[in-house]
């Protein structure tokens, strides 16, 4: 090894202290305080051990609120990579001129979340929002979209999938740019019906996209937070209810903070354990052969 | 198995024409090699053959049939691809099975033709790989194999061995000829390198700007190239090529960049007639009383010597199989025989002798 490498770890320190500065610190102290019972308006700690765990894990509304969350994450996810599969596979076909439409299709991303947000729920109001006005003129009844506890978790998926599906649609589009195209003619040349050419030549040849996209994009939708917290704020009742909507109402509205904590790192081990079992599930099955 | 015929085929992107009313007609079980420069065509036409883009104008018959506007699955032709495009997914069987299973072949009848083109192949023991875990000439036997499989009636190649290295080249080049003795399939092949067209065609046809220069056997086109472009373009060294004008006794060349040829015999065209003349670098010979001429480069390939001589100001490639031993610079005299010289037109660049 030539001499000056050994230094070369000097480099990885600023960003290596930053990451332990606004991130581990945080997580270690986030997984300590997870052991103490801690009423952030008494001031005092107490160690409980794995109290705050058999807690959470015995209460219903935790796993109300997981099932909301998965319902909802997987919800919103299958919509994105639906309907942006689908634009992503449009686009790729289109010629030039019509490629305009991409960035049009891409303007709910440009927008914040919050803002996204507020939009919508003044779209979706009762009566008198864009909506219920527009169903009203066809003598339809519209549905409590934010109101009805079944309505309200389709709107905050629809909303989701509103502001990340061009998200979703970009990566797969610049994707699909990379695909070798003689692989398409030669399945057109092998007999392949476009559906066939679909399923066994473009969705393989897409699959580390596809892993990437959802992976990431499940990632960002178990903390989904702003977008419920200003459409329903969770209602009605807990019926949107998300874990990270649960952490927060525990940490910010009843102050338990060594309980919140505890549900943060809950919602961590969830989430890792089951995006490592998504990757796998989605490698093996197009990675070990084409059946 | 089946004749191939291509009737004033066009085909224009957007304003730009790439083909101008090609003819071509293939025999059943015929090798044609189409070869050229680069965007000289021959690759879109090969599309156009494959159904992979649209003919704008002309007819395209398999087997007497009119397939130009016919999907590319209906035509009943195979492609090997340059980039070999085997599915990176599927296993070399899988790869070779996909047009049967898209086709709506049993698995066993898939099993028992993959098996058959894998022993034609030798490919029996790579049915289980993946296309990442093969060589370059392995892939290249596989793009083959899943060709073969459907049995077509026509089988496209374009340019399946460019990505191959030169020694692997010559195996597979030999390999693909060997194939097509074995299955007798009509073939038409795509290449720039007019090497593998002189060794694989039975019929070549040289093509540039989106037109047919000359259509014909190996040897027909080495021995009586139809204008000085195919002159140029097959045979290598290429040949070389003067302009002048015939002497006064039609047995000397006044070359337009000064000094004369001599030669031992009469010229087949008019004294005095613009000429450009040509002679294959394998035809000039040494002799004692001929054209005087300076050794300017010598390249001895081991098998021959490439001499650059200097004739009168203008160049002149030979090759010598026998070992000579010549030094750069040096003074010799050239005997360029009468009967290996080829004539064209000044103007129109085409062949005058016959």
């Amino acid at each position: 090894m030539v001499r000056w490498q050994r230094g070369l770890w000097l480099f990885f320190l600023p960003s290596f202290g930053l990451l332990a500065l606004v991130l581990l610190w945080p997580l270690s102290y986030a997984v300590y305080l997870s052991f103490f019972d801690y009423y952030l308006g008494s001031g005092e700690r107490t160690f409980i051990g794995l109290g705050n765990y058999v807690d959470l894990l015995t209460e219903a509304r935790l796993w109300n609120s997981m099932r909301t969350t998965i319902i909802i994450a997987f919800g919103s996810v299958a919509v994105e990579f639906l309907v942006g599969f689908a634009l992503a596979l449009a686009l790729y076909r289109l010629h030039g001129s019509a490629k305009v439409f991409s960035v049009l299709l891409f303007l709910p991303h440009i927008v914040t979340p919050v803002v996204a947000a507020l939009f919508l729920k003044w779209m979706l109001a009762s009566n008198w929002g864009f909506v219920d006005a527009t169903l009203l003129t066809f003598n339809i009844e519209p549905p409590d979209w934010l109101g009805d506890p079944v309505w309200a978790k389709v709107s905050v998926i629809l909303a989701d999938a509103w502001v990340f599906t061009p998200l979703v649609m970009m990566v797969l589009y610049a994707a699909l740019q990379g695909l070798d195209t003689s692989l398409l003619e030669a399945a057109q040349i092998d007999g392949a019906s476009s559906w066939n050419t679909l399923r066994h030549v473009i969705v393989p040849a897409l699959i580390p996209a596809i892993i990437f996209v959802i992976s990431i994009r499940l990632m960002d939708v178990f903390r989904f937070f702003d977008l419920i917290y200003v459409l329903t704020g969770g209602g009605p009742g807990t019926a949107t209810e998300t874990i990270t909507i649960y952490t927060y109402q525990l940490g910010f509205r009843m102050l338990e903070v060594g309980k919140a904590s505890a549900l943060g790192v809950i919602t961590l081990i969830v989430v890792a354990m089951l995006l490592l079992t998504i990757n796998r599930g989605l490698n093996k099955a197009y990675r070990g052969g084409d059946r | 198995m089946a004749p191939l015929t291509i009737q004033q085929a066009t085909k224009s992107f957007g304003g730009v024409q790439v083909l101008h009313g090609v003819t071509i007609d293939i025999d059943d079980g015929e090798f044609v090699v189409l070869v050229g420069p680069s965007g000289c065509g021959k690759s879109t036409l090969l599309r156009l053959i494959a159904g992979l883009e649209d003919i704008t104008s002309g007819g395209i018959l398999i087997d007497g049939k009119d397939v130009s506007r016919l999907h590319p699955k209906d035509r009943d032709i195979a492609m090997v691809f340059q980039s070999y495009a085997l599915y990176p997914h599927m296993t070399v069987a899988e790869n070779m099975g996909f047009s049967l299973r898209m086709r709506g072949a049993k698995s066993d009848e898939q099993r028992r033709k993959v098996g058959q083109a894998a022993g034609i192949l030798d490919l029996d023991a790579l049915l289980d790989r993946y296309p990442r875990q093969l060589s370059g000439g392995q892939r290249q036997r596989v793009a083959m194999g899943r060709a073969i499989v459907r049995d077509p009636k026509v089988f496209l190649f374009d340019e399946p061995l460019s990505n191959l290295d030169a020694k692997l080249r010559v195996q597979m080049r030999s390999e693909i000829r060997t194939l097509h003795k074995k299955l007798k399939t009509t073939i038409v092949y795509v290449t720039h390198d007019q090497i593998e067209a002189m060794t694989m065609a039975d019929k070549i046809v040289v093509m540039r700007g989106g037109h047919v220069e000359q259509i014909g056997s190996p040897m027909t086109l080495y021995d009586a190239p139809a204008n000085v472009f195919v002159a140029g373009f097959i045979g290598s060294p290429a040949m070389n090529l003067l302009k002048g004008r015939i002497g006064a006794d039609a047995q000397s060349f006044d070359l337009d960049a000064g000094g004369a040829l001599q030669f031992t015999s009469a010229l087949d065209a008019r004294p005095g007639q613009s000429v450009i003349l040509g002679i294959r670098p394998e035809d000039v010979t040494l002799s004692d009383n001929g054209s005087p001429a300076t050794v300017k480069l010598i390249e001895p390939t081991g098998a021959d010597l490439h001499v650059n001589l200097d004739v009168a100001g203008s160049d002149i490639t030979a090759v010598f199989h026998e070992r000579l031993s010549l030094k750069e610079g040096q003074e010799v005299s050239l005997e360029l025989p009468a009967d290996c010289v080829h004539l064209f037109d000044a103007e129109t660049e085409t062949r005058l002798s016959a």
